[in-house]
């Protein structure tokens, strides 16, 4: 069932003079059992709308479907808390809210929210600490001991603890080295690909749109400027021009090389096709 | 002529574990040095030793001929600029201007020569349209220009960034290594920049490469970078215009060995003309 965003307002501050007008009249339809990238310049509003997705923020005007559920601005929602459940949100630097004395505390905390006895939480914990990388030596272990990318994989193991259908994650991979980013999105993937997670992520990084993400949406202003699918966003590199977004690598050395006459082919979106292309012009002169 | 030598450092936080282990290398003058390294490699710990925040237990630095003692501390810390990670915590000003003037202010520089310098530099970050802006309107880039600013304001003879871009978006990343290397073309300053991004790298003129707290690889981008398998077993990225080499390479086609995509490029061309 696709998620639906119906002519979504978000105002923040409405009615004040400090009001904010952060989404205007989206209209907007998500596909589940995807990993769809939320792409745009700061203050675009990415974060804001992720965070309908959760209902951690209401609409101002319009409405929202998603799961089985509408919320709309003009009534009051209801039992939010099992939305919240099923729709993991995590926010930048997520490694700054921990704050129990154990990594096993921390992650049992979710759950624990949602009604699972202590035995059941643990027994979670214990499930999702390997999946994000982790071994269970790290369970008895303060937080605060851990590195940066360690701390932020136990922030998001807390999130799948709750097991969400949906996860929701706002820049996950930001200041984390090529080896720990490279990580990280591998693992938003392998929950993709192993436990059929929906999986949305806010990002700048163009490399990991093409590499990791099946859809992208673009956002501009407050509004959607467009959403395709990644490959043929990549074709067309004229939106990235426009809005100041550096292009993947492969997408810029394709445009240099046609820029000064090869003919390449614009859904070309591997090094590995990219040099086959070069590889057969160079060639067709000997 | 030598700017910067270190001889056999040796440190460590505890006594214990040794973070650096017998480095010395040598930096020549007016020259843009890269060093790389995975996470707790010993990078920014050499940084801190170079400025004297640490103290090695044994083993010398020696910077602009001065032993760094004592005696020659301030006087070494006046020759260098360093630029850190995170830009939000090196905003120490209201606006843009008082944060290209903090340093000034504290060397006692005259206020009716203040107004000149601030202009000048921010002119040089392209941020004069902003000397007026408070912290909160700039992005992450534009505070990192401002940063490199009030560092160039203080005419020092060394900069050193570290890991200066890595909390930045792409977009900012790119804008700050352009910066650096347009400073490095136009200004006569030896430059050190502590980095995870290897396209940085490749425009360097020298790179050191650390692991666990040594150098394991030392010299010109262009020939520490072909060793990519070597890259690989350190966690290190290699640069983009390698990766496209070897594809090519599969394709039976050989190019001479370049790192920067403009190289590549050209090589290209030159190889469709040749044939």
């Amino acid at each position: 069932m696709p998620i639906t965003f119906q002519k979504l307002t978000h105002e923040y501050n409405a009615g004040t003079p400090f009001s904010y007008l952060a989404l205007d009249h989206i209209d907007l339809n998500l596909q589940e059992g995807k990993i769809t990238a939320i792409i745009g310049e700061t203050g675009s509003g990415k974060s804001t709308l992720v965070q309908h997705l959760n209902a951690l923020l209401l609409p101002t005007e319009g409405s929202l479907k998603i799961l089985d559920r509408e919320i709309s601005a003009s009534e009051k929602p209801k039992h939010l808390k099992s939305l919240r459940k099923h729709v993991g949100l995590v926010f930048q630097f997520p490694e700054y809210q921990l704050f129990e004395e154990t990594i096993a505390k921390d992650i049992a905390f979710g759950p624990k929210n949602f009604g699972a006895s202590e035995e059941e939480a643990l027994q979670r914990a214990k499930d999702v600490i390997t999946l994000v990388g982790l071994d269970e030596s790290y369970l008895e272990r303060s937080p605060f001991e851990l590195s940066g990318g360690q701390k932020r994989r136990v922030a998001i193991a807390g999130i799948l603890a709750m097991d969400p259908d949906i996860l929701v994650l706002d820049e996950p991979a930001a200041g984390l080295d090529p080896q720990g980013a490279k990580e990280m999105m591998e693992l938003f993937v392998r929950l993709h690909t192993e436990f059929h997670k929906t999986i949305f992520i806010v990002t700048h990084d163009m490399e990991h749109v093409l590499r990791y993400c099946d859809e992208v949406v673009v956002m501009d202003h407050g509004h959607v400027k467009t959403t395709c699918s990644v490959s043929s966003f990549f074709q067309d590199p004229s939106i990235l021009k426009e809005m100041g977004i550096h292009p993947p690598a492969v997408v810029s050395l394709r445009e240099s090389l046609r820029e000064v006459g090869f003919e390449i082919d614009a859904s070309i979106l591997t090094m590995e096709q990219l040099a086959q292309a070069v590889a057969k012009e160079v060639g067709h002169h000997e | 002529m030598e700017k910067i030598k270190l001889e056999n450092l040796h440190f460590s936080y505890n006594q214990e574990t040794p973070v650096i282990k017998n480095v010395s290398l040598s930096i020549e003058e007016g020259t843009y040095t890269t060093i790389i390294g995975h996470n707790g490699s010993g990078k920014s710990t050499i940084a801190k030793l170079m400025i004297g925040l640490l103290e090695a237990q044994s083993g010398s630095i020696i910077i602009d001929r001065l032993p760094l003692d004592e005696a020659h501390i301030h006087d070494i810390r006046n020759r260098i600029g360093i630029v850190f990670q995170n830009p939000d915590n090196q905003f120490i000003g209201a606006t843009v201007a008082d944060d290209i003037a903090f340093g000034l202010e504290n060397h006692q520089v005259p206020s009716e020569q203040m107004q000149n310098i601030i202009e000048t530099y921010a002119k040089k970050v392209s941020m004069s349209k902003f000397l007026n802006s408070e912290p909160t309107k700039l992005s992450g880039g534009q505070k990192q220009r401002v940063a490199i600013a009030g560092v160039l304001a203080m005419k020092p003879q060394i900069i050193i960034f570290d890991e200066a871009t890595s909390m930045l978006d792409p977009q900012g990343k790119a804008e700050i290594n352009a910066l650096i290397q347009e400073i490095h073309r136009e200004e006569n300053l030896t430059m050190i920049s502590i980095t995870h991004d290897i396209e940085e790298v490749a425009h360097s003129d020298h790179v050191i490469v650390l692991d666990q707290g040594q150098i394991v690889m030392e010299g010109k981008p262009e020939d520490v970078l072909m060793h990519d398998q070597k890259l690989i077993e350190l966690s290190l990225d290699i640069p983009n215009a390698l990766k496209f080499q070897k594809e090519l390479w599969k394709q039976g086609v050989k190019l001479s060995p370049c790192i920067t995509m403009e190289k590549v490029v050209e090589e290209v061309c030159q190889l469709r003309f040749k044939n």
